[in-house]
């Protein structure tokens, strides 16, 4: 019984992984709280939708990123970038203003009634996991966080680029003045930010059923997250989507009238012991 | 010789504030120039109006002869002028190692890589892997210039680069800007420690109020003169 549930959070730890790091990761370059990340992320999902039902689900998992890649280019070049001087608060209120328009667009496109995105068949099957009855597609889907985690960390790690990121998360200018054309930079870190977004999307449809409010819990949970792990920082919101995933999984069976307020008492509690989240403030 | 770095009748604002007023220089290949002035006459507001930082409203900079439309920070390095900035600005999340191969963002390949940077500054080898804010100032200061140089750049832009550093760190550095210069490395050396400028630079400019209000040949007698009256 306790083990299906630290199974189930591990699940859903692995998708706020995908999404808190384009969360993470945006904050990082550009200093924009994201309160579209979720809309995209749902619509991601219903991209995901219409492209596996037209081909197949591993055509819209690697189709679906990459729309929703173009789609964040656009978006860190006529939103984020003329409103980086802005004060935050502009920001914030543009960000929610394409919330709004992403939640009618999914509306009007797919409608109201909830959708399903069937698993793909290799993974459509039951496995049987240390004794207990697993549908094969929610493995993959902890296998898919660990992928990304693992490349996002490889590539701020070990690459050219990935070092200018890092540099240019604390220190833009001094990295600017260094030949980092930072502005291209933040617009391809936004990029993969948003198809982060998308991919989650794509992930969480075959397991959680699409619907135009699927991104409230979501977005707030990932929000947690980023602000848990230390704003900006991909490695601690790694670890605090773990925590999360399980809080959530565990609480909803040992305090299920708790369960709503689990994620802040978790933040809260985080933040009392350490102000700047798990990891400060860093890339 | 072809002139690196060109400054025409510039001037240049913080927002509404007049800082550079029809200020101009100029820095030939393989020149040793020093650029001195007291607090806020606007030395590092030139630096920061080549970068795009200030804004150039009036006037013009050219490097390697062409001129900048519209300056950027990034812009300088990828054209073979590097800066090492006032107060260093070495990136705290990246290793001594990290902050050197930063340097080479612009891309220029030539004489200087991470063994030779290691060999003019062994202190850095020891501590490559440590994060760059964890070293001493002297050290901090030697890291910024080994950056500068990763770029391989033509000319050096040195913004009071012994700013609170001990004498004989002082005197390690001077030695090691004349090594970098004796490459065939032009510098512009900004400074207050004029027994520093008349141990490294040929040329000087004398700054007040945004505007250059003397210039010439650097000797003892020129400095001891400027002491007196440019910088103290
Ligand atoms: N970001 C800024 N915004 C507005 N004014 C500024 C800014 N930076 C500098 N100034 C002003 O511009 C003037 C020139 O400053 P600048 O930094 O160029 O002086 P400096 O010659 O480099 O001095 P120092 O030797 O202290 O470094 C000063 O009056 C300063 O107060
Ligand atoms: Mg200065």
């Amino acid at each position: 019984m306790l083990s299906i549930n630290i199974f189930n959070g591990l699940v859903y730890g692995a998708l706020l992984v995908v999404m808190s790091s384009g969360l993470a990761l945006i904050y990082g370059l550009r200093r924009v709280v994201n309160f579209a990340h979720g809309s995209l992320y749902m619509l991601g999902a219903y991209l995901g939708y219409t492209v596996a039902s037209h081909t197949n689900f591993w055509v819209a998992q690697v189709a679906v990123p990459l729309l929703m890649g173009l789609l964040g280019l656009a978006l860190d070049r006529f939103a984020f970038r003329p409103l980086q001087d802005r004060d935050p608060l502009t920001v914030i209120l543009v960000t929610f203003g394409l919330l709004l328009v992403l939640e009618d667009l999914v509306q009007t496109v797919w409608g109201k009634s909830n959708l399903s995105v069937p698993a793909p068949d290799l993974l459509s099957a039951s496995v049987d996991l240390f004794g207990m009855s697993v549908p094969a597609y929610r493995i993959a889907v902890i296998f898919f966080g660990l992928v990304v985690a693992g490349a996002l960390t490889l590539w701020l790690r070990y690459s050219k680029m990935g070092l200018f990121v890092r540099a240019a998360s604390t220190e833009p200018t001094i990295t600017s003045m260094q030949g980092v054309n930072v502005d291209r930079l933040s617009g391809l870190v936004v990029a993969v930010g948003t198809a982060l977004a998308g991919l989650a999307g794509i992930i969480a449809a075959p397991f959680l059923s699409l619907s135009p409010s699927m991104s409230s819990d979501v977005i707030i949970d990932s929000f947690v997250v980023v602000v848990t792990g230390g704003l900006g920082s991909l490695s601690g919101a790694f670890a605090a989507a773990l925590l999360l995933g399980q809080v959530q999984a565990v609480g909803a069976v040992y305090l299920p009238e708790f369960a709503t307020v689990l994620p802040y008492v978790l933040m809260m509690a985080v933040l009392l012991w350490r102000p700047a989240g798990f990891a400060g403030n860093r890339v | 010789m072809s002139t690196l770095l060109k400054f025409e009748r510039v001037n240049a604002f913080y927002g509404a504030a007049h800082i550079l007023h029809d200020m101009s220089l100029e820095i030939a290949a393989g020149e040793r120039v020093a650029l001195i002035g007291r607090n806020g006459v606007g030395k590092t507001t030139c630096v920061n109006t080549l970068l795009g930082v200030a804004s150039l409203r009036g006037g013009s900079i050219a490097i390697g002869g062409s001129g900048l439309k519209k300056p950027r920070p990034y812009v300088a390095a990828g054209l073979g002028v590097a800066v090492v900035p006032q107060g260093r600005g070495i990136v705290a999340n990246l290793s001594v190692e990290e902050n050197l191969i930063l340097g080479t963002a612009a891309g220029r390949k030539g004489h200087w890589t991470v063994p030779r940077i290691y060999e003019l500054f062994p202190i850095l080898r020891e501590r490559a892997h440590t994060p760059g804010t964890a070293l001493s100032g002297g050290q901090q200061q030697m890291l910024a210039i080994g950056r500068a140089l990763m770029s391989n750049p033509a000319l050096v832009i040195l913004d009071e680069p012994t700013e609170g550093l001990a004498p004989v760190i002082v005197d390690q550095l001077a030695t090691i800007f004349n090594q970098v210069a004796d490459l065939g490395t032009a510098l512009l050396l900004i400074e207050q420690n004029l027994s520093l400028v008349e141990r490294v630079a040929h040329r000087y400019y004398a700054m007040a109020k945004g505007a250059v209000i003397g210039q010439g040949p650097v000797n003892a007698a020129v400095m001891h003169e400027l002491k007196e009256h440019v910088v103290a």
